[in-house]
Parts: C-alpha cells; sequence; structure tokens
C-alpha cells in the first residue's frame, strides 16, 4: 500500500502520509491536524476526511473514536460574498 | 434591528424530514419557514426512483420521486409555510439569530424554534489511487443518473452493499451501465436480501468480505484492484484480483451533517451504529439546546420513512409548545408517530439503530415484543450470496405440493424480518398475512390465493411471483416483476434465469400487465418448461444486454 498515492482530503490534497507523519510527530487532534495540513479547510470543510483522520488517530494513538472530537465549526457555514453581506444593511450604508 | 424578522419556525432542509416537519408544525397552526439550500425541494428523494419499504401509511410501495411530488403539492399550498429555496443557513448564533443567504442577500430571523433537518454526506474511503477521475460516490451517480438523466460510467464497480449499493446498481442496470460486481468487506451484505435477490438474478456477483485496495488507471479509472478479506478484516495473501470498469462506486455509508449544529454547540457524541458524530437528542428530537430540534438523517442515519415520522414528531412537538389549543390532540398524535417508529425498528434490521439510539440514552428496547427479535430462519447463507437457500424456499412453498395443482398460485420469496407490508395491503382476497406485525415474514394463504398477480407489480423488492404449475401439460406459467426496458412482446422468446442468474431454459411471453396501475413494475408471464416450474424467477429481453 502506498500510503502517498492515497487522498484522505480532497479538496486540499492531503494524503494519508502526511496525515500518519503528523499525528506521529504529536498532532493528535483533528483541529491540530486541520491547522498544520489544511484538512477540512477546502469547499467541503472536512466532510470527506474527518472521519478518516479521526480513525487514523484512533488507531496511531490507541484512544478510542468516541473520545476523539470532530474540530470546530463556525459560522458561516459555506462561502459568502462581503457583497452579501452588505446588501442586507443595504441603504443605511454609505458607499 | 429592525431588519430581524421574528419567526415561529424554522425547518432547515426540504427533504423528507424537513418537508413532513414543516407540515405537521404547519397542521397546528405554526407558521413555518422552510430554507433549502438547492433550488428544489425534496432532498434525497428526487432521486429514489425505486418504491419504498416500510409501512403503508408512510407511503410504502410508493416511488420515492412520488411520495416527494405529494409533500411538495401539499406544502406548496399550505399559506402558513414559506418556502425559501436556493437559501443556504449561513448561521446559528447563541443568541439564536439564524441568518440566511436568500437572493444574494443575509437575511437574519430570531425563530421560537428550529427543526435541523440537513440529512447526511457520505462517506469516503481510503485506498490508493481514491482521486483518480471516475471514483464517485453512489449519492453522486444517483444524481447524475436519476435526475440529470447523465450516464456515469460504462461498467461499473460498486463498493459496499448496504440498501443504497444495491438499489444503484440496480438502477444502473435498468439505466444501462454494466455492473461488474458488488464487492463488501463485511461477511455478509449489508442491505435487505430481496436487493440483493433482485441484483443476483440479473447475474451480478456480490462478493462479501472483499474490499478494494486500489484504482487502476492513468488519467481515469480503467480497472481496480479487489482482494479478499479475512474474518479479522484483514487481506488474505495472493487474493488480489483486477477487475475492469471506468468508474468505481463508493457506497459505504452515510454520516450526519452536522455542521450546524456545531456551529449552535449542540452536544454530540459518536454512535458508530448512527453513522457518525450524531447530536444528543430526547425523545421529542429535542438537542442539548431547548427549542433546537433534529429530524431525519442528521439525527442519525435511517430510512427515509423514519425521517419523515421524525419530522412530524419534531413539528408536532413545536406545535404543542407554541399553541395554546389542542395540546392534547397534538400529543396524541406525538404517541402515535412514536408508537410508528418503534414498530419500524422492532425486527431483527432495527436492531442497529436500537442499539444506537440506546448509547444516547433513548431506550426504544422496552417494549419489544422478543418473538419478533430473531430471524424466522437461518438466512446466512442467503445474506452471503444473495440467494435463498433450499431449507428457506421450501418454509415458503406450500407443504402439500398439490396445492400447486389447484390454479396459479402467488409465492412469496421475501425471506427477511423487515419493516414492509405492501404485499399484505395490496392483495385484494386478504390472501397475504404478516400476523399484525410489519416485520414479520409474509406468507401467502394458498387458499384464498386467486392468483390474480396485483402482488407482483406491488412489492418494491420484486419478492412476489404467481406460478401456474399446470399452465399446460407441459409447461408452467410463471408472472414476474419486469422493470427493464425494452418491455417484451407478447409471443416473444426471452432467456429465463434462475435465482442464481443462471440462465436455465427459453421462455415465451403470454401476457404482460403494465399499465398505470403496475407503475412501471409490470407482472409478466412466461410460459417455461414444467420442470423449471420451481426455479425460474427472471429473464431477459435477447437483445437487451445487461452484461
Ligand atoms: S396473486 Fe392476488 S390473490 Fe394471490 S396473493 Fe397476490 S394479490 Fe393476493
Ligand atoms: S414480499 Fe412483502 S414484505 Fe417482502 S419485500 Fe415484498 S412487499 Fe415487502
Amino acid at each position: 500500500m502506498s500510503e502517498e498515492k492515497i487522498i484522505i482530503c480532497r479538496c486540499e490534497d492531503i494524503t494519508l502520509e502526511e496525515v500518519r507523519e503528523a499525528i506521529k510527530n504529536g498532532f493528535t487532534t483533528i483541529e491540530e491536524i486541520k491547522r498544520i495540513l489544511r484538512t477540512g479547510m477546502g469547499p467541503c470543510q472536512g466532510k470527506s476526511c474527518g472521519l478518516l483522520i479521526a480513525r487514523e488517530i484512533s488507531q496511531i494513538t490507541g484512544t478510542p473514536i468516541e473520545e476523539i472530537e470532530l474540530q470546530n465549526i463556525r459560522p458561516p457555514y459555506g462561502g459568502i460574498l462581503f457583497k452579501e453581506i452588505l446588501n442586507n444593511v443595504g441603504d443605511k450604508i454609505e458607499k | 434591528m429592525d431588519n430581524i424578522e421574528n419567526v415561529e419556525l424554522i425547518v432547515v432542509g426540504g427533504g423528507p424530514a424537513g418537508l413532513s416537519a414543516a407540515l405537521a408544525a404547519s397542521d397546528y397552526g405554526i407558521k413555518v419557514v422552510l430554507a433549502e439550500e438547492r433550488e428544489f425541494l425534496g432532498g434525497q428523494l428526487i432521486k429514489q426512483t425505486h418504491r419504498f419499504f416500510g409501512s403503508e401509511k408512510e407511503y410504502a410501495g410508493t416511488r420515492g420521486i412520488d411520495i416527494l411530488k405529494r409533500l411538495i403539492e401539499d406544502v406548496k399550498n399550505r399559506e402558513d409555510i414559506k418556502i425559501l429555496a436556493s437559501s443556504r443557513v449561513l448561521g446559528i448564533y447563541e443568541d439564536n439569530v439564524v441568518t440566511i443567504l436568500n437572493n444574494n442577500k443575509m437575511k437574519k430571523y430570531i425563530p421560537q424554534a428550529i427543526i435541523l433537518a440537513t440529512g447526511a454526506s457520505e462517506k469516503f474511503l481510503a485506498f490508493e489511487n481514491n482521486d483518480l477521475p471516475g471514483v464517485f460516490g453512489a449519492g453522486a451517480v444517483q444524481t447524475l443518473m436519476n435526475v440529470y438523466g447523465v450516464l456515469p460510467a460504462k461498467k461499473i464497480l460498486m463498493v459496499g452493499s448496504g440498501n443504497i449499493g444495491l438499489i444503484v446498481s440496480y438502477q444502473l442496470l435498468q439505466a444501462g451501465v454494466s455492473v461488474a460486481a458488488v464487492i463488501e468487506a463485511a461477511p455478509k451484505i449489508g442491505g435487505y436480501s430481496v436487493h440483493a435477490s433482485k441484483l443476483k438474478r440479473l447475474g451480478i456477483p456480490i462478493l462479501t468480505s472483499h474490499t478494494i485496495k486500489k484504482a487502476v488507471g492513468n488519467k481515469k479509472v480503467e480497472g481496480a484492484i479487489i482482494c479478499e478479506l479475512d474474518n479479522n478484516w484483514q487481506e488474505i495473501k495472493d487474493t488480489e484480483e483486477f477487475i475492469e470498469c471506468d468508474a468505481i462506486c463508493l457506497s459505504v455509508g452515510l454520516t450526519p451533517l452536522i455542521d450546524l449544529l456545531k456551529q449552535r454547540k449542540v452536544k454530540t457524541v459518536y454512535v458508530s451504529e448512527l453513522g457518525g458524530y450524531i447530536p444528543l437528542r430526547d425523545e421529542n428530537m429535542e438537542t442539548s439546546i431547548m427549542n433546537l430540534f433534529v429530524a431525519g438523517d442528521v439525527s442519525g442515519i435511517e430510512e427515509a420513512t423514519a425521517a419523515m415520522i421524525e419530522g412530524q414528531i419534531s413539528g408536532l412537538t413545536v406545535a404543542k409548545r407554541i399553541n395554546k389549543n389542542q395540546k392534547e390532540e397534538i400529543q396524541r398524535k406525538i404517541e402515535e408517530a412514536k408508537k410508528e417508529l418503534v414498530l419500524l425498528r422492532s425486527g431483527p434490521v432495527g436492531e442497529k439503530i436500537r442499539k444506537g439510539l440506546s448509547k444516547i440514552g433513548l431506550n426504544h428496547g422496552e417494549n419489544y415484543d422478543e418473538s419478533i427479535l430473531k430471524e424466522e430462519f437461518d438466512i446466512s447463507y442467503l445474506m452471503k450470496t444473495g440467494v435463498p437457500s433450499k431449507e428457506n424456499l421450501e418454509s415458503k412453498f406450500p407443504k402439500d405440493k398439490k396445492i400447486f395443482d389447484k390454479g396459479p398460485i402467488a409465492i412469496s420469496e421475501c425471506f427477511q424480518k423487515f419493516p414492509c407490508d405492501p404485499c399484505v395491503k395490496s392483495c385484494p382476497f386478504n390472501a397475504i398475512s404478516e400476523n399484525g406485525n410489519i416485520n414479520n415474514i409474509p406468507y401467502v394463504d394458498f387458499e384464498k390465493c386467486t392468483g390474480c398477480r396485483i402482488c407482483v407489480s406491488k412489492c418494491p423488492g420484486l419478492a412476489m411471483f404467481v406460478v401456474h404449475k399446470n399452465y399446460t401439460e407441459t409447461s408452467s406459467l410463471i408472472t414476474m416483476p419486469y422493470e427493464f426496458l425494452p418491455r417484451p412482446k407478447k409471443g416473444e422468446l426471452v432467456n429465463v434465469y434462475d435465482r442464481d442468474g443462471k440462465i436455465i431454459c427459453e421462455g415465451k411471453v403470454i401476457k404482460i400487465l403494465d399499465s398505470s396501475f403496475q407503475d412501471k413494475t409490470a407482472a409478466v408471464s412466461v410460459e417455461v418448461p414444467k420442470e423449471h416450474f420451481l426455479e425460474a424467477r427472471n429473464f431477459k429481453v435477447r437483445y437487451l444486454k445487461h452484461e
């Protein structure tokens, strides 16, 4: 099995090899791995990679998967343009 | 803050759960804002061209797309439901403000209650070259095919034998795509046996204890390497096999789409039986945040029927809380819906769901009728191969073989306990019974059965056949469900297959029932040599290639 040919995060093109490397280097939460590898920061926001990474962490560190937290999710859900935020305020804003 | 609108209820997601929730709440005068991310309502139902299982009350036997039409029509007729299509809910904040992007504008709402019915997303699988073009999720394949009319490939390898994998494989065949095989890592088939048998009769291999190692191809998928697994899910040496295909379809499960719940900091837990991280919630579908409810797959992966009932429960609970009147009536309806759910989950296939629910403190098990929990007979062979064993079949054939001489009789080849009853409800002569519990296996009362063939088209599992042993001196007439195009013509010669998908003889088409009553599942009667009357269970029109 070549770990460098197995993609874990499709949005950011991160491989199993990179994820395992990160875990071995002590980054053992999904949040930490996200910060150093950008997994889960693409358009799908971790929907493909989240569970796969959780399982890797569980297997390598021996932590039961029930104890592994998903990454934090903050608003907004999905991309938004500043224009769209401002549209709502409408006339009240000085251009 | 004059641009914040106060509303009674926001429902997020216009799939079966969301639509049912909105309808149930508006039944009691609640004003609902229904936000759907896409430009159309319906969620996953828009691609479910197959008939649904479940209880007739919740539309079983009806095609998903037709259930959807009814729900949408109903929703559109309600003045109390405001539909926001193409509207993505972007944020649910701690002060209860909900922001929705609609028409390029961020709108803000303060609802008295929220029901999140955001559904699920597909799980992904780690194997070599899993980023090659041609690696699809089963949901994507179904969307391409059934919503947009685009063929995803010529020959597909299906990974995963849950209901979605089995159903999508069958639909691919209907669309003219060949299916190289369905592989399943577990030692047994994940979906309902009737779905597996349908594929098996078409000659599709179902390989349990097999997994995909690698996608092969240069710029796109040209094949796959699969291998066998042992009891500990470890690869067995020297079992690698190359399968030629131009697409690999992943159907390895769904996981709840909980992003919005996480935003609001709802408590979530990992429950593998329910698909991954799920929100903690009570029996009324309320989460750890008061007035924030969930319904459908976002609360744990289950079937669409359960999603619709959960939608009703959450919608009614909101109505009960906001509405000052009719409380008793609403409460009664909630109790009824809960009973319905308990019934749906009460058989052996509901065990996983029950186990998952008990992990979040919902003890669905207390009222279970123990006798229903166990399978009636050993179906391990069936669940490994998709083909019923001899003993299984014997149990459903008339004990007294002379009954075959009385004329055409229905044979039910449904061997698994799961919540489904369209056969029972369809028979005008009350000849099919499940003994009062939808999870029981249906049996035909051969004395009452007139051989009318109605049930053949009505069973969503294509498990009902009508057998007329003594059609002539030398031949029998077998009426089988048929869902492929082109249709056979009267008098045409067809190839007849057994339950294993092996060709056994030639048959002649004698009669075709294919009106609107059959709703696209034709009942085709084929004359076969008498010695095959217990084996002939499928046929193919000759100029149509499924291979
Ligand atoms: S063939 Fe007709 S009478 Fe017999 S079980 Fe089916 S629906 Fe009932
Ligand atoms: S035979 Fe009855 S219970 Fe079995 S799949 Fe068909 S309709 Fe459902």
